[in-house]
């Protein structure tokens, strides 16, 4: 109680971040974003990763209407630490059906890249989370997205005091950028999915293990300072076969959700899987504020295709601090 | 397999005399100074001249201030800045730099939660999330940001080196506060990881190259207790991963603990039978000394 009153009304509250009710000033280039009138995500059923996915998953790119021809394809999935008891990265098998179904659709090339979080040694995390036998199996090229070249790219929004990071060539080098999250809740910031998972695409030699300039300056204005100034366009997987729940990214509790949820609207599609978790989207601060200039969060500016989002949703736990995200006003 | 390693070491190098974090890419501080440290520590003359013109791309990016841009691209002062001292310690005709460099590093400080940052996170409740002393300063990897244990062990060593014949008046107390962050960021039951041993009650779990990495760091340390327990914690976690990287580093901190490597050095050669190491510099140049247990470049 005494702190709640301290932040109340010392002059302190004026700094918090966010506070709900000020107003906001536009902290983003306004000729730079146009976000569309409404979006499309589709949510697909899958309920176990030993079954086929590649139709599944080719299904989701069509439907959503993405053309992939000829295009040269950056797979960027959730690696960031490996837990053998844990349910932590995305699984290798949607990662699998994802290089498969690109290929099917006749993309140039497709590779996966990705810059973890926390280690350092590549070899130990693609071996122990199986990554490594579908890289080689399938004969893909896989990109450290922590040691790759880099290039000072402005950022487009200026949430964070930073004017620029620097970010890997291989991003300058792709037509599409996907972004393939695993389902979780989050204890920083509520939830982690296809915006969050653009964390590692900043890379480690510049800014360490972890990316910790990224926590100083916040890391809900670090996801919208990365997202707004990525140099692609993106589009999203987020495996939702078997989601985190709790004390997420690292530590929660494994969730059977059976679902895969894409889109090319990476809002939309966070605001989906928020939503499919029984989390309002709105009281995440980074998806509240990205919903006014990278995409959409409301329900209504959102296509459901696919299965209905009822179906699929569950209660997902959050950690104490989290609770008020449980109330869902959409 | 001291040779193919090598082969692939120097097969690596680039036109301009430095590394890449592999063969593809442009070369960087902390690749050139670790495959610099390791063709260096093994003594061939056959490699002189690889040597030579590793150490003319090192020296070229030094900046005036004495610290080491990472690269062409990113060119302010660098945690690679300590690998760099390491690498040209060995060379008695670039002590200046070393020195320069090390009086660089001596000014650079990982930053601590402000009063403001402070106030906020004990009214959010959260004063002592990771149950870290948050009032120690060690070294961060990019200037205004944590101290971590990566860059803060590197620094320790770097410093440690040249110690003998640097004199800064911040020197030894910048020493003994590094020490004292490492020490606290420890995991329980030994070993380090990046450096939160505790988020939110649970206990994280160590490293095996940050373990050894730190171990290095500590190296004039050996008898304490934690260390003991952390060369411990280093042999578990590293035949668990059971990587190039982790086997490199076991063998090279083991080494200077005056241990058997062998088992490591065979973990190694497996590795690089299998993958290659996946062509990554960083290993190729931890796993040459290693294998040749010859004149450690991490020896303080």
């Amino acid at each position: 109680m005494l702190r709640r009153d301290f932040l109340k009304y010392s002059a302190l509250g004026s700094l918090y971040p966010w506070v709900p009710g000020c107003e906001q000033p536009v902290r983003w280039q306004r000729d730079a974003f146009r976000k569309k009138a409404g979006s499309q995500v589709a949510i697909l059923p899958a309920s176990r990763y030993d079954q086929p996915l590649k139709d599944t998953i080719a299904r989701g790119i069509r439907i959503c209407g993405l053309d992939v021809k000829g295009k040269r394809i950056l797979l960027k999935p959730n690696l960031v630490e490996f837990d053998p008891k844990g349910v932590i990265n995305t699984h290798p098998a949607v990662i699998e059906a994802a290089i498969d179904s690109f290929r099917g659709l006749g993309a140039a090339q497709v590779i996966v890249a990705e810059g973890p979080g926390h280690r350092r040694d590549n070899e130990y995390l693609l071996s122990a989370s199986g990554l490594y036998d579908v890289i080689r199996e399938h004969r893909v090229h896989y990109v450290d997205l922590n040691t790759d070249n880099v290039r000072a790219t402005p950022l487009r929004s200026s949430f964070t005091a930073l004017k620029q990071l620097y970010l890997p060539e291989s991003l300058y080098n792709a037509d599409l950028l996907v972004s393939m999250p695993k389902l979780k809740t989050h204890h920083w910031v509520g939830v982690t999915l296809s915006l969050k998972n653009m964390f590692g695409v900043v890379p480690g030699i510049v800014y360490g293990w972890p990316k910790n300039i990224l926590h100083w300056q916040g890391i809900h204005k670090s996801i919208l300072d990365i997202n707004s100034s990525l140099p692609l366009p993106q589009f999203a997987i987020v495996d939702g076969i078997v989601g985190m729940e709790g004390n997420g990214p690292l530590q929660g509790r494994a969730k059977n959700s059976g679902v895969l949820i894409f889109g090319d609207d990476l809002v939309a599609v966070d605001a989906t899987a928020a939503r499919l978790m029984k989390i309002e989207p709105q009281k995440i601060d980074y998806l509240a504020r990205a919903g006014e200039f990278l995409g959409n969060l409301n329900q209504e500016k959102i296509q459901q295709i696919g299965e209905r989002l009822e179906k699929f949703q569950q209660d997902f736990a959050v950690i104490e601090d989290f609770q008020n995200l449980k109330k869902l006003t959409s | 397999m001291i040779d193919p390693v090598l082969n692939a070491l120097i097969t690596r190098q680039n036109p301009d005399g430095g590394w890449g974090a592999t063969q593809d890419r442009s070369s960087n501080t902390e690749a050139t100074s670790l495959a610099l440290s390791a063709l260096k520590s093994i003594g061939a003359r056959s490699v002189d001249d690889r040597i030579r013109r590793g150490a003319l791309w090192l020296t070229a990016h030094q900046n005036p201030d004495g610290g080491w841009r990472l690269n062409d691209v990113a060119t302010a002062g660098s945690w690679t800045t300590a690998l760099a001292i390491i690498a040209l310690s060995a060379f008695p005709e670039h002590q200046k730099r070393v020195h320069d460099g090390a009086r660089w590093l001596v000014q650079q400080e990982g930053s601590a939660p402000g009063i403001l940052a402070k106030l906020i996170l004990w009214a959010r409740g959260k004063s002592n999330i990771n149950e870290l002393n948050n009032d120690l300063i060690g070294w961060s990897w990019v200037p205004n940001s944590f101290s971590w244990v990566e860059p803060t062990s590197y620094a320790l060593t770097a410093l440690k080196k040249v110690r003998p014949s640097l004199s800064d008046d911040n020197l030894n107390e910048r020493i003994r506060q590094g020490e004292a962050l490492i020490y606290d960021r420890m995991c329980k039951g030994g070993g380090w990881n990046y450096g939160n041993s505790k988020v939110l009650d649970y206990a994280l779990w160590p490293y095996p190259d940050v373990t050894a990495v730190a171990l290095i760091a500590l190296q004039d340390r050996a008898a304490e207790a934690a260390n003991q327990q952390s060369l411990n914690a280093l042999r578990e976690t590293a035949a668990e991963a059971n990587s190039g990287l982790a086997s490199s580093w076991a063998a090279i901190c083991l080494g200077l603990y005056g241990q058997d490597t062998r088992e490591w050095q065979s973990r190694i050669e497996k590795s690089f039978e299998k993958n290659g190491f996946l062509g990554e510099t960083k290993t190729l140049a931890l796993a040459l000394p290693a294998l040749a247990g010859m004149a450690n470049p991490f020896r303080i």
